[in-house]
């Protein structure tokens, strides 16, 4: 199902800097990075510790706005938008992955994934979401809380969310970071495959570099800017 | 694309959504302390609402059983028959009664009485009292003297040597005595009919020819029914009275009962405010923890997609739904809890209770609603404002609320429900402003001494040092805290302070064995043998005071007339004659506050001591010169001192006391006031056998009234301060749940890197006994700060600083909020800490 039309760039960052300020004076976190993420591609961030991944993937993806510099996402102009505006983009758009799962604890594993499709008014939420659970292999835990799921259910609870309204970009900050091997290369699988069922744009936070490998395409941070961009 | 976030029917979905978080986060146990504090605020008010609505109309009609109706007319002639039309139209019954004095006579004995004469219909409120004999049990009983008959208060029979059976003549008519009068509604307690009291049938009036004109008589109209249609026809009548009407409501209808009822409902109302008021901290802090909860949830809402009303949407109908479960249990439990309180004072109560209203659960719902939104909604307000961003850094918190969104909101729900409490608005600012300007400053306060105590840092060990690191640490969670316990402890200090001071005024105002008899006409050569006659029998009087009548006429030679206008309700005690005594020293329980009293030397000299209040009402001073008009003669006399007096004291009180010797021209008689003991009420006809012109009124029954209103104020004061104190420790949970999670996960930390369970109970110790210690220190300054204009304003007592609350705040903080601190985060060292860690 394409709900997205040929868009070709999907994401572009153009001369994006990060400064915040400290008690002293000002910390430069991102500078002057600029790359453009075409549809349907698979990228990692990599770099180390405090290179600035993280803040990347949150300027990307509109969750916080650069303090220099435009970002493109989905063909808006996040610098445009208040937040409630990146709000709405999101919801329509943009997938979650996160190294803290971040499902809602007071929900069931069912209602967790069902929960971006009521916000975006979606009709037969919980159908979609029973088959969603279902295609990450979690049928038989549906009314279980977070609680009760071990780290990996979690996560996969989580990707089953994230692709519920079927993004047009995933972003997944490092999505087996909490996880054993084992399980987080199952995961990683299931992360690679619905994206490719799915077509999606996979923008990926990781210091994994075997992970990285996966992807089509690497953006290597170093300082707060890029020092390579391999494909 | 995607379906749009507002296409097909978001709203409905939002609100599902909602209703599933709710239910999640209760069965989560996420809104219980909220709810908890709603409920306690609610039951509490609905409680409170309840039982002083439903005791201020018991009381009230325990009033109207005195006055013989909810309202009193008192006319010279009979009024426009259109008065009594408009009455019932109004919905009101009335009924006419006479009232006059006249001689009844019986052989040789002559007697003068003060009449009352009534008609089927009497008493509209109250019952009328009798006993069969003189002093014996008396009984209720519902009719009245049939033609022919006559009932007289016991101390007439002595007088005329008569006994019930025999006849009295009243006028032309012959009456056959009956029963022996004890209470009659509407005329009991009136201190000014001195004569002994009879009561007869109305239409003996005309048959008796008694009535001239001319005659003194006074024509009463009780009325009755529901408080609105008299309230109506109290505005409707009030107009058209002339200066020779009087009117009395029950609240003027008995000075001593009004007084009381007026304090009473005011110290109730102030209780309840309180207990709602520590409510809404508790509120507050649990909205607060709410609200902190869900930054997490909301950041990841943020992340899916939704707006800042797409939050509000999902977490104001969450609070809405808190509300109406909290109000309906609170309202519900309020209304069971009062009962239990019913039940408990029902030997106290009166036997008939007014029906519990609607307006008291209303009024319990509104306060939680209320309470709900004055409290709650800022904190909750604030999940608007978590950045989404919020998912990757999880330190990110929403910018705090704006404090004056914080204060604005609480303190303009304060000031709605006190206004609606009390319906003072004198009570309300001086209580808010009181509580504004005491939080400001001892916010202020708060912080300084927290700053001073970081001196300790040194000198402490390492335990010591953890506990008071947390407190400096969090300075505004501190400081909040130290608020909130300081205002929990205030606000019981103040009601401990307040309840004790008040009840103490009314208590010693009545001792046990304060006068309950009050003796006038003792005539001059009588009074020694008088003095011997009480001494003989080992009653214990007053002193004997001469009682002379006279008028104020002139203040330094200027005539009161001009000084002051005829309706100058500011000097309605000398529009009228006075009595005017004198006295070689001052009255026990009188006090000086100017000037001095005279001298043995002094005699002689013309001086006048002069009543506090009635000198500042005529502007009078010391060293003015008041002239005093007698039937026969004037006198000058200069003010030499001015003093307070205890109206309510059960003695002879006056508002002229002049030097020895000053009055002697003028024919006096003799007053006092002494104390019987039931049993010996029999005394009374001896003294009236042995000195036949003594008017001896007795005043149990009045005391009784009011000592029962005492006891039941006594009563429901305690209950209340139950629900002050359950809202505080409503407060001392929520606040210890607030910082509860952080706490587990520091304790969890520390434990892991090896401190052991006493040294981190230790701290916990050091760390809420120190808060408490503070907190109780704020508390006394400002329980001083609040009573003295509460004081001042509100009750007008005279104040003093209360030392003591500044040793025994503090230490009963640090005693009370340290136990339960130590108790409350008892959990953080029972927990494994890997369980803790794991659950974060």
């Amino acid at each position: 199902m394409s709900n997205h039309p040929e868009i070709k760039t999907i994401v572009s960052a153009e001369g994006v800097g990060k400064q915040v300020a400290t008690s002293a004076d000002s910390l430069t976190i991102l500078e002057g990075i600029s790359f453009d993420i075409q549809a349907g591609e698979s990228v990692a961030v990599v770099g180390i510790s405090g290179s600035g991944k993280s803040t990347l993937l949150g300027l990307l993806a509109g969750l916080d706005l650069p303090t220099t510099g435009r970002i493109h996402l989905a063909g808006e102009c996040l610098n445009d938008l208040d937040e409630d505006g990146r709000a709405r983009l999101r919801g329509a758009k943009v997938g979650f992955v996160f190294q803290s799962f971040q499902l809602l604890p007071s929900l069931t594993a069912l209602e967790n994934v069902m929960l971006p499709l009521e916000l975006a008014g979606v009709g037969g939420a919980e159908e979609q979401a029973r088959q969603l659970l279902e295609r990450v292999g979690l049928q038989t835990r549906l009314t279980h809380y977070p609680k009760q799921l071990s780290g990996g259910e979690q996560q996969r609870v989580a990707i089953a969310r994230a692709f519920a309204i079927s993004p047009a970009v995933l972003f997944a900050d490092e999505p087996t970071g909490n996880l054993d091997a084992l399980t987080g290369s199952r995961i990683n699988e299931l992360l690679f495959e619905l994206n490719a069922e799915q077509g999606t744009t996979l923008i990926l936070v990781t210091h994994d570099e075997k992970l990285a490998e996966r992807c089509q395409r690497r953006i290597r941070l170093d300082g707060g800017r890029v020092a390579a961009d391999e494909s | 694309m995607a379906a749009g976030w507002q296409q097909m029917s978001p709203d409905i979905n939002r609100l599902r959504l909602a209703g599933r978080l709710l239910l999640r986060d209760w069965r989560a146990g996420e809104l219980r302390i909220l709810l908890l504090a709603l409920i306690i605020a609610v039951t509490a008010t609905t409680a409170i609402s309840f039982f002083t609505d439903r005791l201020q109309r018991a009381m009230l009609s325990q009033s109207s059983e005195l006055l013989g109706g909810d309202l009193l007319l008192q006319s010279p002639r009979q009024v426009d028959p259109s008065w009594l039309k408009e009455a019932e139209n109004g919905g009101l019954e009335w009924v006419e009664t006479l009232e006059f004095p006249s001689v009844v006579v019986s052989g040789e004995h002559l007697q003068l009485v003060g009449a009352k004469a009534v008609q089927d219909g009497y008493p509209l409120r109250g019952v009328l009292r009798i006993a069969d004999r003189p002093f014996g049990e008396e009984s209720p009983v519902d009719d009245i003297p049939d033609e022919g008959r006559v009932w007289v208060e016991a101390r007439l029979l002595p007088l005329l040597e008569i006994d019930i059976g025999d006849t009295l003549e009243l006028g032309s008519l012959t009456l056959s005595v009956e029963r022996v009068l004890t209470f009659e509604p509407g005329g009991g307690g009136n201190l000014a009919s001195l004569a002994p009291r009879v009561l007869i049938n109305y239409a003996d009036v005309s048959r008796a020819d008694i009535l001239r004109p001319g005659s003194r008589v006074t024509w009463q109209y009780a009325f009755a029914g529901p408080e609105l249609a008299v309230e109506r026809y109290k505005k409707w009548l009030g107009p058209q009275l002339a200066p020779s009407h009087r009117l009395q409501d029950v609240r003027e209808g008995r000075p001593t009962v009004g007084a009381a009822l007026d304090r009473a409902e005011q110290y109730l109302s102030l209780a309840s405010l309180v207990a709602v008021l520590l409510a809404g901290v508790a509120i507050a802090m649990g909205a607060r923890r709410y609200s902190e909860r869900h930054f997490d949830v909301t950041a990841v809402l943020r992340c899916l997609g939704a707006g800042q009303r797409d939050i509000l949407a999902l977490f104001l109908p969450q609070l809405l739904w808190l509300g109406l479960v909290g109000g309906v249990i609170g309202v519900v439990l309020g209304y069971l809890v009062q009962f239990g309180l019913f039940y408990l004072l029902r030997e106290l109560l009166p036997t008939t209770l007014p029906a519990p209203g609607l307006m008291p659960m209303l009024m319990g719902f509104l306060t939680g609603i209320t309470v709900l939104a004055g409290f709650a909604l800022p904190p909750v307000l604030r999940l608007r404002e978590v950045p989404a961003l919020r998912v990757l850094r999880r330190e990110l918190a929403p910018m705090p609320v704006r404090g004056w969104l914080v204060y604005g909101v609480a303190i303009a729900a304060m000031a709605f429900l006190m206004w609606r409490y009390t319906g003072s608005a004198s009570l309300t600012l001086s209580v808010l402003g009181g509580a504004a300007a005491a939080l400001l400053l001892l916010g202020g306060l708060a912080l300084v001494l927290l700053r001073v105590t970081r001196a300790l840092h040194s000198g402490v060990g390492v335990a010591w040092r953890y506990g008071l690191n947390n407190l400096w640490r969090r300075p505004m969670l501190s400081i909040s805290q130290i608020l909130g316990f300081g205002l929990t402890l205030m606000a019981m200090a103040l009601i401990g302070l307040v309840r004790g001071d008040l009840l103490s005024t009314w208590q010693t105002q009545l001792p046990e064995d304060a006068p309950n008899h009050f003796v006038v006409n003792v005539l001059p050569d009588e009074v020694e043998a008088f003095r011997s006659f009480m001494q003989a029998r080992g009653l214990d009087s007053a002193e004997l005071y001469p009682l002379v009548r006279g008028r104020l006429a002139n203040i330094n030679g200027e005539r009161l007339s001009e000084r002051l206008s005829p309706d100058d309700e500011r000097a309605g005690a000398v529009h009228r004659e006075l009595n005017l005594t004198w006295s070689d020293s001052l009255p026990d329980d009188n006090n000086i506050i100017a000037g001095s009293w005279w001298q043995p030397g002094e005699e002689g000299e013309a001086l006048v001591s002069v009543e506090a209040g009635l000198a500042e009402r005529l502007g009078v001073e010391l060293g003015d010169e008041l002239t005093f008009t007698f039937g026969s003669g004037e006198i000058s006399a200069k003010v030499v001192s001015l003093r307070t007096v205890q109206w309510d004291s059960f003695r002879p009180n006056f508002f002229m006391i002049f030097s020895p010797g000053v009055l002697d021209p003028f024919p006096a008689t003799y007053m006092t006031s002494f104390y019987l003991p039931m049993q010996e009420k029999g005394e009374l006809a001896q003294m009236i056998r042995e000195f036949p012109a003594v008017t001896v009124i007795d005043l149990d029954r009045i005391m009784e009234q009011v000592r029962r209103i005492l006891t039941q104020v006594t009563l429901a004061v305690e209950y209340v301060l139950v629900f002050v104190l359950l809202a505080g420790f409503a407060v001392l949970y929520a606040a210890l749940q607030a910082s509860l999670d952080e706490r587990l996960y520091e304790g969890a930390l520390l434990r892991t890197l090896g401190a052991s369970r006493r040294q981190l109970r230790a701290g916990h110790l050091a760390e809420y006994a120190l808060l408490g210690a503070l907190a109780g220190l704020l508390a006394a300054g400002g329980a001083e700060l609040i009573a003295f204009i509460l004081y001042k304003q509100v009750f007008q007592l005279p104040y003093s600083i209360k030392w003591l609350l500044w040793a025994l705040l503090p230490l009963l903080g640090a005693l009370l909020i340290g136990a339960a601190g130590y108790w409350g985060t008892r959990r953080v060292v029972q927990r494994s800490p890997l369980v803790v860690l794991n659950n974060l």
